[in-house]
């Protein structure tokens, strides 16, 4: 028959092996998920003891809800820049760190760090670092009172986010566009020099079009996580404010779950935000994916 | 017949085990000076008695601490007590998931809760649903250092004392001379109830669950231009535009000169002003023609939970019962600056010798500012989903503050949103009374 059939020759050991894994797969994921989509058909008490099945009412009262629609905009907003920032930045420093330049060795190195801190972590450092009156923007109030307010001004308080949310998908993403990049093999770069591409030349022409796996690889993690990463980002500086101006979807759905004990209106808003997220990369890959040429 | 020996043991063990010590759990929010206090209360009772003890678990906060309840009462796993905070007490009275203290500790003395404490709590039948535990109200308190700084002697008490004596701070060069963080607890609830104000119909909920906001149509709708307008003026800062980025932060580090806080910050403030500044605290202000009505009871109180055996209870009651001792509200007033709710407890006080002390000056002017001329605005506030609420009204607010929108346009949004929160609470809890 097939190959991976003939590896092993027990047929439940591969079960067996995948089952830990699977039963926690199931357990944390695919029964609260469960659980997400059947209490958006209920009205649910927070403390349990009655639910009314209610069918689509509480889509229709999620969907006819502005400030839904709203924390929605702002999350597409957030992934678009944010996470063409998060690939285009660790680009930019991966073709650098590729290059035989000096420090380019420690660099390749030093880049990889924030992977290891958590989001709360960085949420909590980029609050100071942004802050008006210590930060390293403070420089500017003094020149005009008010200008970078984070806690007041809207804007401001989303930059400071897309700023935090970029700084932590450094690494990762370097990582990949660097692999893709060290990959590329070096006659390459010989044979379009020796046809008199200079180096930018070489860039678009040669690396660009050769590491387009990873790029798609990265654009693709990117536009998912940073829907749902963002969380830790905005409950450790922002706390969705100033006056919503940064409660992006997957906040929303926590403040309404959890502070307002809103279960049937967050599980429902789960419902919808995890059916966008698949359709976005069933979209991708589809659009995307399928002009990515994977053979060297 | 073995079966039946069988029972006969265990009903035996049964009995035997409820005339037993009991572990207890009490889950509380608080952190910093009341944290200690409350641990402190914890480790008495376990010494002072040998048959219950109780396992004070810290949550961080109110709402955490709330929303592990609601997954631990889900999983059938909740302590037998928990302290929830004010804005949750509709919350909670239709969760069917508490007892009303009352109804457990039928021989307590409830009456000696002074009224504005047992109106906030009780059912329309006048029993008490939890025990008031870290009362608090709202305070104004001073700088007085900054204040004669800059020529103001007298302590205002109005608003437009209030402001008038921030133009003169603002003169001297004080950068920060009022405080708040528009948090709706201070600035609408507060504001509300000591003015006579309806926050909604229906007498904010009490008479049924179908009220509507009103906020919006009433005077307090006026105060809140007011501030906008005088944060534009310098008078007034919030949170964002103070360095501490917090309003008792701010006051306590002396950068702001004025603040309406809770009770219960007062501790943290006489700490940090020790040697630096002198500190007031007053009723907090009223606008000239307007009758001052008592303050609401803020803070937090303890709920017996249901789904316990008759030890766990027992243990409940009994710590329950420690709690409410005179020298246990004294010891954790002067800890803390949360306010004892009990006419025994003011009593006790005043004999105590120590009255004019420092460390019970908020339970006096807080007694006071909760004792004032009731209305039937003035109960409390009885709305369903009310912690979203507040968050909406801040959310709102804000969009004010930072000239996105006018005020008023700020209320009706919130008045909009509030109204839709009350419509699927009363959806949710659908043919239920209030009790």
């Amino acid at each position: 028959m097939t190959s991976e059939s003939t590896l092993f020759s027990n047929r439940w050991l591969p079960i067996l092996l995948v089952a830990p894994f699977m039963l926690l797969i199931v357990l944390f994921f695919y029964v609260p998920i469960f659980q997400a989509f059947y209490w958006s058909f209920f009205l649910e008490q927070p403390f349990g003891g009655g639910s009314m099945f209610v069918g689509f009412d509480n889509f229709a009262r999620v969907l006819s809800d502005r400030e839904f629609w709203q924390a929605g905009w702002r999350t597409i907003i957030f992934m678009v820049t944010a996470s063409s920032l998060a690939v285009l930045i660790p680009l930019i420093l991966a073709v650098a760190a590729d290059r035989k330049i000096r420090l380019s060795l420690p660099a390749r190195n030093v880049l990889v760090w924030p992977k290891g801190v958590a989001g709360a972590s960085i949420g909590v450092v980029f609050a100071f670092i942004f802050n008006p009156f210590v930060g390293i923007l403070a420089p500017l109030n003094s020149i005009s009172p008010g200008i970078w307010a984070p806690g007041l001004d809207g804007l401001d308080a989303f930059i400071t986010l897309i700023a935090a949310h970029v700084w932590g998908g450094i690494p990762f993403n370097f990582v990949i566009l660097l692999a893709g990049l060290q990959s590329i093999p070096r006659t390459m770069h010989q044979a379009a020099a020796m046809d008199g591409a200079g180096p930018w030349r070489r860039i678009f022409d040669v690396q660009l079009p050769l590491i387009m796996p990873q790029l798609f690889l990265t654009l693709v993690l990117e536009f998912t996580e940073s829907v749902t990463s963002a969380f830790a980002l905005i409950d450790t500086i922002t706390k969705g404010g100033p006056g919503g101006a940064t409660t992006l979807l997957v906040y929303k759905i926590y403040v309404d779950g959890f502070s307002g004990y809103d279960l049937s209106g967050a599980s429902t808003q789960t419902a919808i935000l995890m059916v966008f997220v698949i359709l976005l990369t069933a979209a991708q890959f589809l659009f995307l994916g399928r002009r990515i040429n994977y053979e060297r | 017949m073995k079966i039946s020996i069988l029972a006969a043991a265990a009903a035996l063990m049964a009995g035997a085990c409820s005339a037993q010590a009991a572990n207890i759990e009490f889950w509380y929010g608080n952190t910093g000076p009341v944290e200690t206090a409350i641990k402190a209360q914890c480790d008495a009772f376990n010494a002072a008695q040998t048959q219950h003890k109780v396992n004070c678990v810290g949550q961080g906060s109110y709402e955490v601490s709330m929303q592990k309840a609601i997954a631990a009462y889900r999983a059938k796993n909740h302590p037998v007590l928990i302290q929830f905070f004010d804005a949750g007490t509709l919350d909670l009275m239709l969760s069917n998931a508490v007892v009303p203290v009352q109804e457990i500790l039928p021989d307590v003395k409830w009456d000696s809760y002074i009224a504005g404490a047992r109106a906030y709590y009780e059912t329309s039948g006048g029993k008490l649903f939890a025990q008031p535990y870290n009362a608090s109200t709202l305070l104004f308190y001073t700088n007085k250092t900054e204040l004669e700084k800059a020529g103001i002697t007298q302590t205002p008490t109005t608003w437009e004392e209030v402001i008038d004596a921030a133009r003169k701070l603002k003169a001297g060069g004080h950068a920060c001379p009022f405080v708040t963080d528009g948090d709706t607890w201070r600035v609408l609830e507060q504001f509300s109830a000591r003015h006579g104000l309806p926050i909604a119909s229906k007498h904010n909920g009490y008479d049924g669950l179908d009220a509507e906001y009103v906020f919006n149509t009433t005077f307090v709708a006026k105060h809140l231009q007011n501030l906008v307008d005088w944060r534009k003026e310098g008078l007034v800062k919030l949170n964002a535009d103070t360095k501490a980025g917090n309003y008792t932060a701010a006051f306590n580090a002396g950068e702001c000169a004025m603040m309406e806080g809770s009770s219960g910050s007062y501790a943290a403030s006489t700490k940090a002003f020790d040697g630096k500044y002198q500190l007031t605290v007053n009723m907090a202000p009223m606008y000239k023609g307007y009758e001052r009505h008592n303050t609401l009871v803020g803070g937090a109180s303890i709920y017996v939970m249901k789904g316990h055996d008759q030890a766990q209870v027992e243990g409940a009651k009994a710590f329950l019962d420690f709690l409410r001792k005179p020298e246990q509200q004294m010891a954790f007033t002067a800890a803390t600056g949360y306010v004892p709710v009990t006419n025994d407890v003011l009593e006790a006080i005043n004999k105590s010798g120590d009255a004019k002390a420092a460390k019970y000056a908020t339970a006096a002017i807080g007694i006071e500012s909760m004792n004032q001329p009731p209305t039937a605005d003035s109960r409390g506030i009885r709305l369903g989903f009310y912690v979203q609420f507040r968050e909406i009204f801040v959310e709102e607010t804000q969009k004010a503050y930072g000239g996105q929108q006018t005020m008023q346009v700020s209320l009706d949004k919130a008045k909009k949103r509030g109204d839709e929160l009350l419509r699927r609470f009363e959806q949710t809890y659908k043919g239920v009374k209030l009790p």
